[in-house]
């Protein structure tokens, strides 16, 4: 294991198609709700490559049943290691529906693997779009800035300014490629010759108003977010002010007042205790806000790419029905 | 004070002089002068008034040391030595504290004499040696330490005590004098008329009768005056020995009885010269004897003006005092009011003594929640009848609150009658003491009944009022009375209005001669209109003739009178009753609105009192215990109380719940079904909302039982378009029954409500279902909704006009022809998030603000694109709807539809969304088309 210590050390991911086909059935069998499904990834870095050869997921638990997580990590990362297979801790994924997996837990864990193992990325699936035809599959890691500003747990405005952090600097995409075996490739092949794929494909689904709708939703409630933080701040701004005049007026009183007592031959009273006395008004986290912008932005991103891929079908299907 | 003088020469007998007289305001430096009570002020002339008021600081002061020193008279008389030393510190510390007053006034000859008799009897006590054997230990010690501290004590009232001895008894004439001038008939009265003939002249000592302390208690028990001075003389004859004490009763009312028979014949020869023996009749009246009978005069005395006025004064003084028995004032008063009947003292004086006999009667609970009994209730509705009927029948009697008790002229027919008091103001107290009994009595008993029929006496004695103000009233005394007349009539619903209504220009000689209580509302109120001059009768003669207007069914005029009134912005200032009043108007209007199918006005009439949950309260027709989780203090309980509208005239809660929920209904579900996806849909009635909410939750909805599930299930059916379900649930036998059977025109009620379903329902299905048609015919909606075409017409129009829908005739198949507008659930979403970004933005614009000092971002947005500042442009101009038609519907208008029809298709005038649309709609039609 050649850990490289450079930030950059791993530049693409190559995934098994086993991996895959395990969390798509993860997902698959257990999101029954709402929740979301989550599994620890296993492989090893080779060059700038990380290749992630295995994963297990996290059994369901209830809140109230003491599982001990790590235990089971431990354990199941032993017994893999008894059949020989990679045991390497890489990383995690995590089931999402549209994307909505911006958020504080999600930026948690991910800083707490990162800073565990450096090159741990976290593989986001989409079921629901997944179901649609297309895999949607990526993975993802936070950026090194990030990852300094959460070691120093301080999200103020000043530290969020100095690291000119935005809030498309949160996390990175990191290239996949999926890989499969030759071995696997030619079953594969083989699969296709025996059983051929039907003919009749639906290319053109142009139901697709019921995804944006949700996709939509989701993005007016990231909005509202940004918006609460942004008042939260503009509340934060209104007080620092007000908080600022107060010091200023008290110290020019002051020193008005020594000023008086020095002509009077009096000891002048004691300069300290201005910024005692005003205890600074605490600042709203910034991390908040900008999860919630680079959330609307993935969600941005998303809707974008998905109507310039559904206006691209209606074309295609107005082209094809002149031509009947 | 010749009087008193008078007085001191004939009867100086007895030795109290502790109470005093008028003769007080000599200056104090003579020794004689002495402090008088206030009760014996109470007692004397008419000059009293006054006096009382500059005085009482000082009588105060005296009062106070007086008790104690009956206290001491008391502890001397038993020998409670300990008690009375007590007493004594007590008085020593009182008398510290009275020091200013004393100073002015010189020290009360009353305190000095106590000293002196304090001192002579521990003296004497001392000497009885065997007294102090046989006294307790702790007596004889109190004893011993008293007689050390008053010997100390007197040393500062040397001279006082000194100037007392010389010459105990000059001194106590006067005052002695006064007193039983001003307390005659009281304590000393049976005495005096006893033995007043046989010492009228002779010696200035009199060898009273020794009167039974107990027995004097006993006479004058409702009265405070007299048991301060009977304990005087109580005390006096403690000293002069209590071996006397014994001797009396049997003795005492024997030469009384003897003594009556010898008056009589001097009497009668006296009756004449009235005016100059005035004295002599003070003297000669008596009052009761023993506690059963009352007897106002002796049965000789003659009865004239001023005895009787006398008496009347002396009993009215008595008011209100805590000791005074109110049961017997009115007895008293009664019995002199008869006194004066038998005797003919003429209409003037019955008058008077009526009035303050029901005043009296109006005194005789102490309790402001409680109300009279039936006795006396009907008893004091005789008397005021009375006193009008003879006001009626003695014009020349001039009564007013402006003639002063002075000038009052009861007795001088020639001269005129004067007399003060107001008859507008007892029978102002005449009705709310009506209203108190109605409000306590229980509103479902024959009792309640009873009393409502006793309405008529009194809009039978207000009528009598009336005839006796505008005679000679004043015109506020003409508006109150007026005011009063309107109290009860405006909440009476008089079917002979309805039908002149109705019908005017038929029979109108018949109608013509009979007055309807809409002819006596107008005239009553427009000439408080234009006469009162305080603004609060006015309003509430405004308020009350509203309601009456509502009551039968004149919206337009009730609906003008309360819009010219301005009362809506002024009411909140006004007092707590007006409120009601205001507000019990509101929901007639309200109702009266609703009962001529004007729903929007309806709901708008009663939100107020509905949309709080408290219209009970609002109404004043019951408690709320509980307000906002915490119960009402009992001072407020108290004060909501005696606001309460007495049950007959009492408005239905439940109907008034009901309209409103109906009124809501029919607004809000429309509403509802037109705006369904507006992100800026208001609730027009949150109430409607909740119970529509409530009834969600539930898990099981079983049938509607109560009215207000039959109103959500009703909404329900309505929202489907369904208009007969909603009809079902509307009107049917249990609705009837708790509701629409209240209004008087029922049938009409029902169906103007069964034509406002089937609009509304009709409404609410183009609003809902639309999107399903190309086009649908007229006949079809008008067998659909059992309406006729000219109506489905009617309502149609007015939506595709109010822009409510997008549709247009096609008048040769008349049918309806739907345009699609609506915007797909997805657009409708789009929008939302438009907004939601734009606020965003304005929020982001105040941090920039605030950072870079209001420059920056907003100018560069300026230049970059107009789009914030259209968007800001459309968000304010204007009302809900034409904001919704602007904006981004416009835009979308002209984008996707390029045929709507003429002046909306004018409306869009390009935009960003312009292209875009052009575009999508094209795809729209030819996607469509296609499949």
């Amino acid at each position: 294991m050649e850990a490289n210590s450079q930030e950059t050390s791993v530049k693409n991911i190559q995934i098994d198609g086993l991996v895959v086909l395990r969390i798509i059935k993860h997902c698959e069998e257990d999101s029954g709700g709402p929740e979301l499904v989550q599994g620890v990834l296993l492989g090893l870095v080779v060059g700038d490559t990380l290749e992630i050869t295995n994963c297990f997921p996290f059994p369901r638990t209830n809140e109230t049943s003491d599982f001990d997580e790590v235990q089971y990590q431990m354990d199941m990362m032993r017994s893999l290691r008894h059949v020989n297979i990679d045991h390497l801790h890489v990383g995690w994924y995590q089931s999402s529906n549209h994307g909505n997996f911006i958020n504080r837990a999600f930026l948690d864990s991910q800083f707490s693997y990162q800073s565990a193992i450096e090159e741990s990325i976290v593989l986001i699936f989409d079921p629901i779009k997944t179901s649609q035809g297309y895999l949607s599959l990526k993975a993802y890691r936070l950026t090194p800035k990030m990852m300094e500003m959460y070691k120093a747990k301080h999200f103020s405005y000043e530290s969020v300014k100095k690291e000119g952090l935005a809030f498309n600097d949160i996390y990175e995409e990191v290239p996949i490629r999926v890989k499969n075996s030759p071995l696997i490739n030619m079953l594969l092949l083989k699969l296709k010759k025996e059983n051929p794929i039907p003919e009749k494909v639906e290319y053109l689904n142009l139901s697709h108003s019921s995804s944006l709708e949700r996709q939509l939703h989701l993005m007016m409630s990231s909005v509202d977010e940004v918006t609460q933080e942004g008042g939260k701040f503009v509340q934060y701004q209104r007080s620092a002010a007000k908080q600022h005049q107060n010091k200023l007026l008290h110290v020019q009183r002051r020193q008005t007042e020594n000023a008086a007592r020095t002509q009077r031959g009096e000891p002048p009273l004691p300069e300290e205790d201005a910024s005692k006395l005003f205890k600074p008004v605490p600042q709203p986290p910034r991390i908040d806000a900008l999860l919630a912008a680079g959330q609307v932005s993935a969600y941005c991103d998303k809707v974008c790419h998905y109507s310039s891929q559904t206006l691209g079908r209606i074309f295609m299907a107005q082209a094809l029905d002149n031509k009947d | 004070m010749s009087s008193s003088k008078f007085y001191a020469a004939e009867s100086s007998s007895d030795t109290e002089d502790s109470s005093s007289s008028d003769d007080d305001e000599t200056p104090v430096t003579t020794s004689r002068s002495k402090p008088t009570t206030q009760r014996v002020y109470l007692l004397s002339d008419d000059e009293v008034e006054t006096q009382r008021v500059v005085r009482s600081g000082k009588e105060k002061r005296w009062e106070g040391l007086q008790d104690i020193i009956k206290l001491m008279q008391n502890a001397r008389k038993i020998r409670d030595m300990s008690r009375l030393a007590d007493e004594f510190d007590n008085l020593c510390k009182l008398y510290v504290k009275s020091k200013n007053v004393i100073l002015k006034e010189g020290i009360p000859r009353f305190y000095t004499r106590n000293l002196v008799e304090t001192e002579d009897y521990i003296n004497e006590l001392w000497q009885d040696k065997e007294f102090r054997k046989k006294t307790s230990k702790l007596n004889s010690k109190a004893l011993g330490s008293i007689r050390q501290k008053l010997r100390k004590y007197l040393r500062d009232f040397e001279t006082q005590v000194a100037d007392y001895r010389a010459n105990p008894d000059v001194d106590e004439k006067p005052g002695e004098g006064a007193d039983q001038d001003d307390s005659d008939e009281e304590s000393e009265g049976e005495k005096e008329t006893v033995q007043d003939i046989d010492t009228f002249l002779s010696s200035p000592i009199r060898s009273a009768p020794v009167v039974d302390p107990k027995a004097q208690y006993d006479d004058d028990d409702d009265d405070d005056d007299s048991w301060l001075n009977d304990s005087d003389s109580f005390t006096d004859e403690s000293d002069e020995g209590e071996a006397g004490g014994k001797q009396l009763t049997a003795d005492y009312f024997l030469k009384k009885v003897k003594d009556d028979g010898g008056e009589k014949a001097k009497k009668k020869d006296r009756q004449r010269d009235t005016k100059s023996k005035k004295k002599d009749e003070d003297w000669e009246e008596v009052k009761r004897v023993g506690k059963a009978k009352v007897t106002l005069f002796d049965k000789d005395t003659e009865i004239t003006h001023v005895v009787v006025l006398k008496k009347l004064s002396e009993i009215i003084l008595n008011r209100g005092r805590r000791s005074t028995v109110r049961k017997e004032q009115v007895d008293l008063l009664k019995q002199l009011r008869q006194v004066a009947e038998d005797n003919d003292l003429g209409p003037a004086m019955a008058i008077r003594i009526t009035f303050d006999l029901v005043s009296a009667y109006f005194d005789y609970n102490s309790k402001i929640l409680d109300c009279m009994k039936s006795e006396p209730w009907n008893d004091v509705l005789q008397f005021v009848e009375e006193v009008l009927d003879s006001l009626e029948e003695h014009p020349d009697i001039a009564i007013g609150e402006n003639i002063s008790q002075e000038s009052e002229n009861v007795a001088d027919k020639a001269a005129g009658y004067r007399l003060n008091g107001s008859p507008v103001v007892m029978v102002e107290k005449l009705h709310s003491e009506y209203i108190k009994i109605l409000q306590n009595s229980d509103a479902h008993s024959t009792e309640y009944v009873k009393h409502l029929r006793e309405e008529s006496r009194v809009i039978n004695i207000i009528n009598k009022l009336r005839r006796h103000v505008e005679r000679i009233g004043s015109s506020q005394n003409i508006c109150n009375t007026y005011m009063l007349m309107v109290e009860y009539v405006y909440y009476k619903y008089d079917h002979k209005a309805v039908l002149q209504d109705v019908v005017p220009g038929d029979k109108v000689e018949s109608t013509e001669s009979q007055e309807t209580s809409s002819d006596v509302m107008k005239n009553l109120c427009q000439y408080i209109y234009t006469k009162d001059s305080s603004d609060r009768l006015r309003t509430r003669a405004i308020l009350h003739h509203i309601y009456h207007h509502c009551l039968h069914d004149r919206w337009y005029e009730a609906r003008d009178l309360m819009l010219m009134s301005h009362l809506q912005e002024t009411i909140h200032f006004s007092d707590v009753p007006t409120q009601i009043i205001y507000n019990r108007t509101m929901v007639q209007l309200g109702l009266c609105a609703f009962r001529r199918g004007l729903m929007k006005e309806a709901h708008n009439a009663l939100v107020d009192i509905q949309s709080t949950g408290r219209a009970k309260e609002l109404l004043a027709q019951g408690l709320l215990l509980q307000r906002q989780g915490e119960r009402i203090s009992p001072e407020q309980e108290k004060v909501e109380k005696r606001r309460q509208i007495p049950f007959h005239m009492h408005i239905n809660l439940e109907l008034l719940e009901c309209v409103y929920l109906v009124s809501a209904m029919l607004l809000e579900i429309p509403y509802v079904a037109a705006h369904e996806f507006d992100a800026r849909r208001r609730m027009i009635s949150k109430q409607f909302h909740h119970q529509l909410r409530v009834s969600e939750r539930q898990s099981l909805l079983g049938p509607p039982d109560n009215m207000r599930e039959h109103v959500v299930a009703a909404a329900k059916a309505l929202k489907m378009g369904d208009f007969r379900a909603c009809l079902r649930f509307v009107i049917n036998d249990k609705m009837n029954n708790k509701v629409w059977n209240l209004f008087n025109n029922k049938e009409g009620v029902v169906k103007m409500l069964e034509t406002k379903i089937k609009e509304e329902s009709l409404c609410t299905y183009l609003f809902t279902y639309s999107q399903f048609y190309d086009n649908i015919s007229l006949d079809w909606f008008a067998s659909m909704f059992e309406l006729d075409r000219a109506s489905c017409h009617r309502i149609i129009s007015r939506l595709i006009i109010n822009e409510e829908l997008s549709a247009s005739w096609d008048e040769p198949s008349s049918s309806l022809v739907l345009h699609r507008t609506d915007p797909t659930r997805l657009q409708n979403m789009a929008i939302q998030l438009g907004e939601k970004v734009s606020t965003l933005v304005d929020i982001n614009e105040r941090i920039l603000e605030a950072r870079a000092g209001g420059g920056g971002f907003q100018n560069y947005r300026q230049d970059q694109g107009y789009q914030g500042n259209r968007y800001q442009g459309n968000r304010g101009t204007g009302n809900y709807s034409s904001n919704r038609s602007g904006g981004y519907q416009g835009n979308r208008g002209s984008g996707y539809q390029g045929q709507r029809s003429g002046y909306q298709g004018n409306r869009g005038g390009g935009g960003y969304h312009g292209g875009y649309g052009d575009s999508y709609g094209g795809y729209r039609k030819d996607g469509y088309k296609a499949r």
